[in-house]
């Protein structure tokens, strides 16, 4: 395979990246996919099979506690979980970006008060605020998004932050300044490529973050628009005694595909990082990794 | 090197934080934990550990802000009651030995047992009761607590003292208190109604304090009452610890102290089975799914026989105005379906909110489901593809999710919130929401339900006209004759089914998972807020 | 030196009204309020509401609320709680130790466990530390943490028996040590295991950035030991990431936590403080919201100034971090 670019090409190379990101890929399309294939509608009760039914051909994984089919939900409740996931570090992250950018290059004011913004939402456990708000919006896929991404801003703009800080004071930038560049130039073209990596790296583990506050989220009471699914609250059936012991179907398949799905983002996150960061392109110690540094003797 | 010598102590002094806080906090909790007496070394003391799901409010029990059953389940425990009242409505000797209707019914008479005590000793006399009632009925006074006196003589309809008029409340004698009413109450079912919301107060005590602020003296951080079990020591909302009152008149209970702690309802069955507690509140109570689990580990589950839950389906009457688009809404749902996903075999529909088995319920039931029906009133309704709005609670979502596919096979568009129970009433309330899915623990009286809910100043269902409600409620509230009360009791469940201003579901029996540890528990009767911890008993 | 110290208090205290404005506004914007909560949320009638409204002043616009409560913060009371009548610092002094025996612990736990594993798996990438390190991060990283507890109670305390299930202390057996150890050991391990792939991840990187570092490869040429270039040059250099990591867990390990602590009926703030949201107990909401935030500000502060006195070119001027 041959990439142009370096980042992309360190990217390709590492096969444990590239191995999660393709499964990352095969996932969001089996969960697009197979329900147009099973026909099972996640939100329909069949009687005839009663709550609670055992996993049979009609039912792979058996029907929930109002007689659901749970493949269907797991399918439909896959889609929900990514959709948060990747909208809502979207989300952050486009808030967050630019309000970094303008609190490191602007200075001032500016930074005065979007620092300040930044430690208000740092420095407080965001669950109450995550409550208030999805009961003050209402349950819906839309506004778990907007608050769980709404939130995530200040980490990215903490970064793009101090990213712009150590940029400004570098020589291109400098040079680029006395060439006459204006500061839309210096900041999109000259600042912005450079103090985005880290984000991008950073972008995975907002993605896990956010299927996991989602599940919390479903633990607390709050969340979905019942009877839409999600990984979270089909995991929530394991809460039951009677389930937790007696229909491992019910809760493994989900709690599998958090798992899972996790581990997939991370390596997809350490990969990132590793083509990204030219100077560890080449060496670099992670915990799950196995072509680490090696230290020179 | 030598620069990041400064981290290095940062580091030490951080790690040596947490140490010491860690043993500091350790050793600093100890003397809490200790409940047991100094001098009874030889033997450990025997302690009950009593799970529940939900926090008690403040440990004054005229001021609870939730007015649940958590509480009150609590207040049952540190202050005395007039009677104890079983699953089946029967009402035992408490505080009261008997009692007795005078005045034509005007009143009722306690006699009170001169045995009890309050845990500082001093004995309880009708003048306690006497003084208690009036506290709390005295307007100054910031309790939450006095709507339990509504019908008292002398009382407005917020149940506060009227200036200028005799409080109907008596110390005949050292042991005998007269309660005076507006109109004609009998002694037992005043008793099922209204004694889980009346306590004696240890008013000898409370001389200094002044009315206004009674409530949330510091008194009631340590309080003193005269109930089976004496307050040792809390941790608000979290645990609090009881030790068992010998003096008590209906005998000492069978074990040292009590701890009760709150933990989450998914986790108390898994806690009895692990050991970690004794019983867990209300009645042990389980889901029929869970009872194998139980039974699995060796606990015996007793079957409960009077039903212990009410489910029924709240309709907002202005927002649904027409009684036939009601009617449809209840043909529409399966309510067997509905009660065996919630209740499995457990339950049975009814169409009354009276319970089954007492004089006023009907024999005979039908079942209700009708999905052709319900279109044919749909369309004559003139249902305009509108959509409603269900509130429900968490732990019912998937229950709303079946009557939401219920009404929509009939045509019905409905949308789900989930929201937490105080949400959804003050949602049913201010007309937020059109419908709701809610519970309650019913007693044997014909109006525990449907009596509170159609007075003009709480009009849950937003029902246009009350005055027909309130025109056969009051009829049948000054009834005192058994069979005329039927008849029109049976009067205002017709017009209830005609108007169908909510749509009752199904009653539950409750079954409940048996302490192998602790014995002589009335499982059921924990369903009217009492337990009879005189009784229990636990071996060391 | 002591001008930056009053600088960044200064600096703090906007931050520290903005929390307060920010939780207190939001949470009476919320729909229902403790009236609503009242009476089981249906029994009480419109004029046992109003009274309790008028009791508890929430008949007043929220903007005069907030006034009135950051007049009471100011002379150090927090006034009673909405749902108990009980003083608000009382109940919040009662959570504090529990929270922080079980998020201390469990976090110290993390410590321990995490930094030598973080170091062994940038010293040693393939080994096996290197992949347990790895699969630790992961299960830290990826799994829901009510779901880890419910876990941990079934097979520790429902099929092993190992361990009790709930409670900080088992009743009436005097409360020792070695009750208080037994009882912490699952909620303690949950904690721990989800500040540990965090920890693991910032050392192990922290590390091996550093052991590539000019001066580790000047060690090593000069013959010292590789075990003490390791853990004596290596590690010292990666203490600061390190430090800075577990001093951001301060506001976790004040505030607790809340799925843990509910799930294991533990006394400490986290559960007080899920009680309360669901009861609509705002006084206590915001007196938890006070208490965390000044020590979060309070850490922050102090970090700042190890970090300058670390790293003197710094100097104690100009913008903190």
């Amino acid at each position: 395979m041959k990439a142009k670019h370096p980042a992309l090409r360190a990217f390709l190379s590492d096969r444990r990246a590239v191995a999660a990101a393709s499964f990352l890929c095969v996932e969001i399309l089996l969960v697009l996919l197979i329900p147009l294939v099973l026909g099972q509608d996640p939100n329909l009760t069949d009687r005839a099979a009663g709550f609670w039914a055992l996993p049979s051909p009609q039912h792979p994984l058996g029907t929930d506690d109002a007689g659901r089919d749970l493949l269907a939900r797991l399918l439909a409740g896959g889609r929900v979980s990514l959709l948060i996931g990747f909208a809502a570090a979207a989300l952050g992250t486009v808030l967050g970006v630019p309000l970094g950018l303008l609190a490191g290059y602007k200075g001032g004011k500016w930074e005065y008060w979007i620092m300040r913004a930044c430690d208000t939402f740092q420095s407080f456990p965001s669950i109450i605020l995550v409550l208030a708000m999805v009961s003050l919006l209402g349950p819906s896929v839309w506004n778990i998004i907007l608050v769980i991404g709404g939130l995530g801003w200040a980490s990215v703009a903490r970064l793009v932050y101090s990213g712009t800080l150590s940029a400004q004071k570098a020589e291109y930038v400098e040079a680029s300044r006395a060439l006459g560049a204006t500061d839309r130039d210096i900041l999109f073209r000259t600042i912005l490529p450079n103090v985005i990596a880290p984000v991008w790296a950073a972008l995975p583990l907002k993605v896990v973050r956010a299927i996991l506050s989602e599940s919390s989220l479903s633990f607390l009471g709050v969340g979905l628009r019942t009877p839409q699914a999600s990984w979270g609250n089909l995991t929530q059936s394991a809460m039951e005694l009677v389930t937790l012991t007696t229909r491992p179907w019910a809760w493994i398949p989900p709690g599998l595909c958090i798992v899972a799905t996790a581990l997939a983002l991370l390596l997809v996150g350490e990969g990132l990082r590793r083509a990204l960061n030219p100077r560890s392109r080449t060496e670099r110690a992670l915990p799950f990794s196995s072509r680490g540094c090696k230290i020179k003797p | 090197m030598r620069k990041y010598t400064p981290a290095r102590l940062a580091a030490l002094a951080l790690a040596a934080a947490l140490m010491a806080v860690l043993f500091l906090s350790a050793c600093g909790q100890q003397p809490q934990g200790e409940t047991e007496p100094a001098g009874e070394k030889e033997t450990p003391a025997v302690n009950v550990n009593y799970g529940i799901s939900n926090p008690w409010d403040s440990l004054m029990p005229y001021y609870s802000v939730s007015g649940s059953n958590y509480s009150r389940i609590i207040y049952d425990k540190i202050y005395d009651r007039l009677a104890y009242v079983q699953a089946d409505g029967t009402c035992l000797p408490r505080a009261a030995q008997s009692w007795e209707s005078a005045d034509d019914g005007y009143a009722i008479l306690f006699h009170l047992d001169p045995k009890a005590t309050f845990h500082d000793g001093t004995p309880v006399t009708a003048q306690h009761w006497a003084d208690t009632i009036t506290l709390v009925t005295n307007p100054a006074c910031e309790t939450l607590g006095r709507a339990t006196f509504v019908g008292l003589a002398g009382t407005d309809e917020t149940g506060a003292a009227v200036a200028g008029e005799t409080l109907g409340v008596e110390a005949v004698d050292e042991a005998t208190l007269k309660l005076t009413f507006t109109s004609p109450v009998l002694p037992e079912e005043f008793l099922v109604d209204k004694n889980r919301d009346i306590y004696v107060l240890p008013t000898h005590l409370l001389g200094d304090i002044p009315p206004e602020e009674m409530m949330t003296d510091d008194f009631w951080l340590s309080p003193v009452g005269s109930g089976p079990c004496k307050y040792v020591s809390e941790v608000s909302g979290s645990t609090l610890v009881l030790e068992s009152n010998p003096d008590y008149q209906l005998g000492k209970p069978g074990f040292d102290t009590l701890t009760i702690t709150v933990m989450d309802k998914s986790n108390l069955l898994t806690a009895l089975i692990a050991g970690d507690l004794d019983y867990y509140a209300f009645g042990g109570s389980l889901s029929e799914e869970n009872k194998p689990v139980a039974e699995q580990a060796g606990f015996q589950v007793l079957e409960g026989e009077v039903p212990n839950t009410f489910f029924e389906l709240m309709i907002n009457n202005e927002t649904i105005a027409s009684a036939d688009l009601r009617h449809a809404i209840e043909k529409a749902l399966d309510k067997e379906l509905l009660c065996q996903q919630n209740s499995g075999t457990r339950g049975t529909t009814t169409s009354s909110s009276i319970l089954p088995g007492t004089p006023y319920s009907s024999p005979e039931t039908q079942g209700t489901y009708d999905p052709q029906g319900a279109k044919e009133l749909l369309a004559s309704a003139g249902y305009n593809g509108e959509t409603y709005t269900l509130a429900c609670t968490s732990q019912r979502a998937n229950l709303a999710a079946l009557v939401q596919q219920n009404l929509k096979d009939v045509g019905i568009q409905v949308e789900i919130e989930t929201v937490d129970s105080a949400t959804m009433f003050a949602g049913m309330y201010d007309g937020t929401y059109d419908l709701g899915l809610a519970s309650h623990t019913p007693t044997t009286l014909p109006l525990w339900f449907t009596g509170e809910r159609f007075a003009p100043d709480h009009n849950l269902f937003h029902v246009a006209d009350l005055s027909h409600y309130t025109q056969l409620l009051s009829a049948i509230r000054s009834e005192t004759q058994e069979r005329a009360r039927i008849d029109l009791v049976d009067e205002f469940e017709a017009y209830l089914n005609q108007e169908m201003p909510f749509v009752p579901l199904w009653f539950t029996h409750a079954l409940h998972v048996q302490s192998n540890t602790v014995t002589g528990i009335d499982y059921p009767a924990s369903a009217c807020c009492n337990e009879n911890v005189w009784q229990w008993e636990k071996k060391a | 030196m002591a001008n930056y110290i009053v600088k960044r208090i200064l600096g703090a205290l906007p931050v520290f009204f903005g929390i307060t404005l920010l939780v207190f506004f939001l949470m009476n914007m919320a729909p229902a309020t403790i009236a609503d909560a009242a009476g089981g949320g249906e029994a009480s009638s419109a004029v046992m509401r109003a009274a309790l409204e008028a009791n508890l002043g929430l008949d007043q616009p929220i903007p005069v609320r907030y006034v009135l409560w950051l007049k009471e913060l100011l002379t150090g009371d927090l006034g009673l709680s909405y749902r108990t009548g009980q003083p608000v610092l009382r109940m919040i002094a009662q959570r504090v130790v529990p929270s922080l025996i079980l998020t201390g612990t469990g976090v110290a736990a993390a410590v321990v466990i995490g930094i030598p594993l973080g170091v062994m798996a940038a010293w040693k990438p393939g080994s096996g530390w290197s992949r347990l390190a790895g699969g630790l991060t992961l299960l830290s990283y990826s799994a829901p943490g009510f779901f880890l507890c419910v876990l941990f109670i079934y097979c520790f305390s429902v099929v092993l028996g190992w361990f009790p299930a709930a409670n900080m202390y088992s009743a009436g057996s005097g409360g020792g040590l070695g009750d208080l150890l037994l009882h912490l050991a699952l909620p303690a391990s949950v904690v721990c295991l989800s500040s540990l792939g965090n920890l693991v991840r910032q050392t192990a990187s922290a590390c091996g950035e550093v052991l590539g570092e000019d001066y580790i490869r000047t060690a090593r040429a000069k013959g010292l030991p590789e075990w003490r270039v390791v853990w004596v040059h290596g590690f010292r250099t990666a203490l600061l990431p390190v430090i800075t990591t577990i001093l951001n867990h301060i506001p976790h390990i004040i505030g607790g936590s809340l799925v843990v602590e509910r799930i294991f009926g533990w006394p400490g703030m986290g559960s007080l403080l899920f009680t309360s949201v669901s009861s609509r107990d705002y006084t206590v909401i915001m007196g938890i919201t006070a208490v965390i935030a000044l020590a979060v500000l309070a850490t922050g502060i102090l970090m700042d100034i190890f970090y300058r006195m670390a790293d003197p070119g710094v100097g104690w001027g100009g913008e903190a971090k």
